[in-house]
């Protein structure tokens, strides 16, 4: 089956094309040689069936074995030599987007491009002489609007007649790069004496190393080290005697052929002024305005999100306002609620059922807990992960978040982030889940990376329902317990800010960030189908990776608090769970929390931060968590050091599953963990030992 | 005899009002910045418009797109006002 590849420039709209081709098709596949996993379908046209391969946006391509977007972009083309490669460019930035072009037509003449927007440069009265192009450089040129469907098959027309041989060019293009010819040759003539070379071209190489791009000079010192040091010194010499940098060379000499070759393509009949593009600006990236009315947009859209899928925090919000029927009424009727209701439902259903046709309980009990259990508890994050992804795809079709983005990029720029931290940051309040998934939008891959491992900090509403109790639990007096909890979540959210940096320096290393070089996008009125595609693909890939590791570690923990020394045991204080927390009780005794059953709720806790309160009630026998504290015996100390604990002791299983699906590198996962596990231990000797003495 | 050229004084891209249009002439920023301001379309020689530039980031037109860039990153591209 032929295989079709699609690259572009980030926001070019790559994804509704890629969408639009491959609609339900779509899934996400691991190709051998590239180091990220891309998005794949399938299309049908006249009969011939081809897989598409969505590439990372990015502005270039490149090889070696990074991970960032030009790598992976260049990995696959050399690797797999595509059928057909479609480079889709924007047809109102066509001096820009060209450049992409350039660079695949170095490498290839199986090349469609496919010219998007056109929709819009029709608006714009903007016309391009797309067959002038074709003759210009040799490819089919085929304008589209992948938003509004023009074209989709004329453009697969020509993808189809470039697979059969009937178009494209025999070969890559040759720019000339002027003074650089001679350097050109000279190092294509010492790389052809490198053997493992094959598969890349000699000319593309020699103009990568001039370029010094580090995928190609890393994949050349691999193989000949010697090489490596001839080729630096061409390099070095060909700066010399030319007086600039090569680099910007081949940059310059790949814009003017661009610009040579779009010489009268072009034309603007009348210019249509962005000036409600411009307005809207100035609000949004003023810089005291922007920043408000940003937080608000979050804050609003995020809240609203949460309401429907949780319930909080609005519920809070309205039964502290006094609407207590319409506070249950959300509480009840959300929708991660109903899909756990319907799930607990199952559960009894399959139980009982089991347990009349005779079964034995361990099986009924691993069946309905730990089976439909686990299924109910992925499925349960699944309203959560497609609406926030869909709020994220309108955001993003907009063009608000490059403005929310720069608004917040004050802030985190100096913690090794860009500004496009805050999305996850803010959604982090709500859920840790939905809020690592949230990094994907973010650009680079070190900056998704360390957000990923740092935003688990922020304290979820979960870990917030557990910190109102405890609080309750800590002092009778609302003014202290409000204290208690503000201390709490301050050093919460200063713990979340001084992990990124952290989490920066153990993933990159002690470099200083990139400045900021944003694209700014123009206002687009957003698309719920774009966004919609966006959504589902998403929450489809959560389902399949995070879900399954969910899913797998609910099972196992079923095992560690079912399974005792004897066999099967109903109840987890006879299981091995049980022993584990007793094992761990000198742990957390020099926390002050020496107590079995405190360090078996902590166990609990991993599952699901709320389970720290109905265990700590079930496990002393009481009715809640307060009563429960009197019971155990709890000091204030001790509910302060166990308040503190929960916080931040372990991310719970459902983000660690997404932490595994986004970050990939079980090495830093496991770090983070015990960087939070070390960090709230200290913090709460902090607490028990400095409160101990204040009560005397 | 040679003919002494009235052109205005390159200066850096931070200093230029909106509405202001320019060519680019030189990226006095470290390889990895420069490479990525080139490929975003920063070029020496292309002309590039100023579009917001109060106080926050500073916005530039070039090549058909607009570009955000941090204070710093826009005082090391050189401009020659149009």
């Amino acid at each position: 089956m032929p295989v079709v590849a699609l690259a572009a420039n980030p926001n070019v709209g790559k994804s509704t094309l890629f969408n639009a081709l491959t609609g339900e098709s779509a899934h996400v596949a691991n190709w051998p040689g590239v180091t990220v996993a891309v998005n794949q379908g399938r299309v049908t046209h006249h009969g011939l069936e081809i897989v598409v391969v969505d590439l990372p946006g990015a502005y270039s391509i490149s090889a070696g074995s990074a991970q960032a977007a030009e790598a992976v972009t260049g990995q696959f083309i050399l690797e797999h030599s595509p059928d057909a490669l479609v480079v889709l460019v924007d047809a109102t930035a066509m001096e820009r987007t060209m450049y992409m072009v350039v660079e695949a037509l170095e490498l290839t003449g199986r090349v469609v491009v496919a010219v998007n927007m056109m929709d819009v440069a029709e608006r714009r009265a903007i016309h391009l002489d797309l067959d002038g192009l074709s003759s210009a450089l040799g490819v089919p040129f085929v304008g589209i609007s992948a938003l509004k469907g023009w074209g989709l098959g004329v453009l697969l027309d020509r993808v189809v007649d470039v697979l059969e041989g009937r178009a494209g060019r025999r070969g890559p293009i040759r720019i000339d790069y002027g003074p650089l010819e001679p350097y050109i040759l000279e190092i294509s003539r010492i790389l052809s004496r490198i053997g493992g070379l094959g598969r890349y071209p000699l000319r593309w190489l020699a103009v990568k190393v001039l370029q010094r791009d580090e995928g190609v000079l890393s994949l050349i010192g691999e193989a000949d080290p010697t090489a490596l040091s001839e080729v630096r010194r061409v390099i070095s010499r060909a700066e010399r005697d030319l007086r600039a940098p090569p680099e910007e060379l081949v940059i310059e000499s790949r814009y003017r052929f661009i610009e040579r070759v779009l010489a009268g393509k072009i034309r603007t009949t009348r210019l249509v002024s962005v000036r409600l593009s411009s307005k809207l600006d100035e609000v949004a990236l003023h810089p005291i305005v922007g920043p408000v009315f940003s937080l608000l947009l979050l804050l609003l859209s995020f809240t609203a999100v949460f309401a429907v899928n949780a319930g909080s925090p609005v519920d809070l919000i309205l039964s502290s306002l006094g609407f207590e029927e319409a506070a249950v009424i959300i509480s009840e009727y959300n929708l991660a609620g109903l899909v756990g209701s319907a799930f607990d439902y199952l559960t009894s259903i399959v139980s009982s059922a089991l347990e009349s046709a005779g079964l034995p309980a361990w099986l009924s009990s691993l069946t309905s807990e730990g089976v439909i259990g686990g299924l109910g508890l992925v499925f349960s994050f699944l309203p959560l992960v497609f609406t926030v992804f869909f709020l994220l795809g309108v955001l993003q079709d907009s063009g608000l978040m490059a403005r929310v983005a720069i608004s917040a990029d004050g802030l985190f720029r100096r913690l090794g982030v860009s500004g496009r931290a805050v999305f996850p940051a803010v959604l982090g309040f709500g859920c840790s889940v939905p809020a690592v998934l949230a990094t994907r939008a973010m650009d680079s891959d070190e900056e998704r990376v360390t957000t990923a491992l740092a935003v688990p900090l922020i304290p979820c509403q979960a870990r917030m329902v557990v910190a109102l109790a405890l609080a309750s639990s800590f002092s009778d007096s609302p003014s202290v317990q409000a204290a208690f909890l503000l201390a709490l979540y301050g050093i919460q959210v200063l713990l979340y800010l001084v992990s990124i940096r952290v989490m920066r320096r153990m993933v990159v290393g002690p470099f200083p960030p990139p400045p900021m070089v944003m694209e700014l996008p123009p206002y687009h009125v957003p698309s719920a189908r774009v966004a919609w595609w966006y959504a589902r693909t998403n929450a489809i890939h959560f389902l399949k990776k995070a879900g399954t590791i969910l899913f797998a570690v609910n099972v196992g923990f079923w095992l560690l608090t079912h399974l005792g020394p004897g066999g099967y045991v109903e109840d987890p204080s006879g299981s091995v769970g049980a022993l584990l927390g007793s094992a761990l009780t000198p742990l957390t005794g020099l926390v002050g929390l020496g107590d079995w059953r405190v360090a078996l709720t902590l166990v609990a806790g991993f599952m699901a931060r709320e389970a720290v309160l109905t265990t700590l009630a079930s496990i002393s026998g009481a009715v809640d968590p307060t009563a429960a504290v009197s019971v155990l015996g709890l000091s204030p100390a001790q509910v302060a050091s166990l308040a503190v604990l929960s916080m931040a002791y372990t991310p719970c299983a459902a983000t660690i599953s997404v932490m595994l699906q986004e970050v990939r590198l079980l090495g830093a996962v496991g770090k983070q963990v015990v960087y939070q596990l070390v960090l709230s231990f200290l913090m709460a000797a902090a607490a028990y030992w400095i409160l101990s003495a204040f009560a005397g | 005899m040679e003919l002494i050229r009235m052109e205005r004084p390159p200066v850096p891209l931070s200093v230029l009002p909106p509405g202001s249009r320019g060519i680019v002439v030189a990226l006095r920023a470290g390889r990895g910045l420069a490479r990525r301001l080139m490929e975003m379309g920063l070029t020496p020689g292309v002309e590039v418009t100023v579009l917001r530039n109060s106080v926050g980031p500073i916005v530039v037109s070039v090549r058909g797109v607009s570009l955000a860039l941090g204070r710093g990153v826009a005082s090391k591209v050189f401009v020659r006002p149009l």
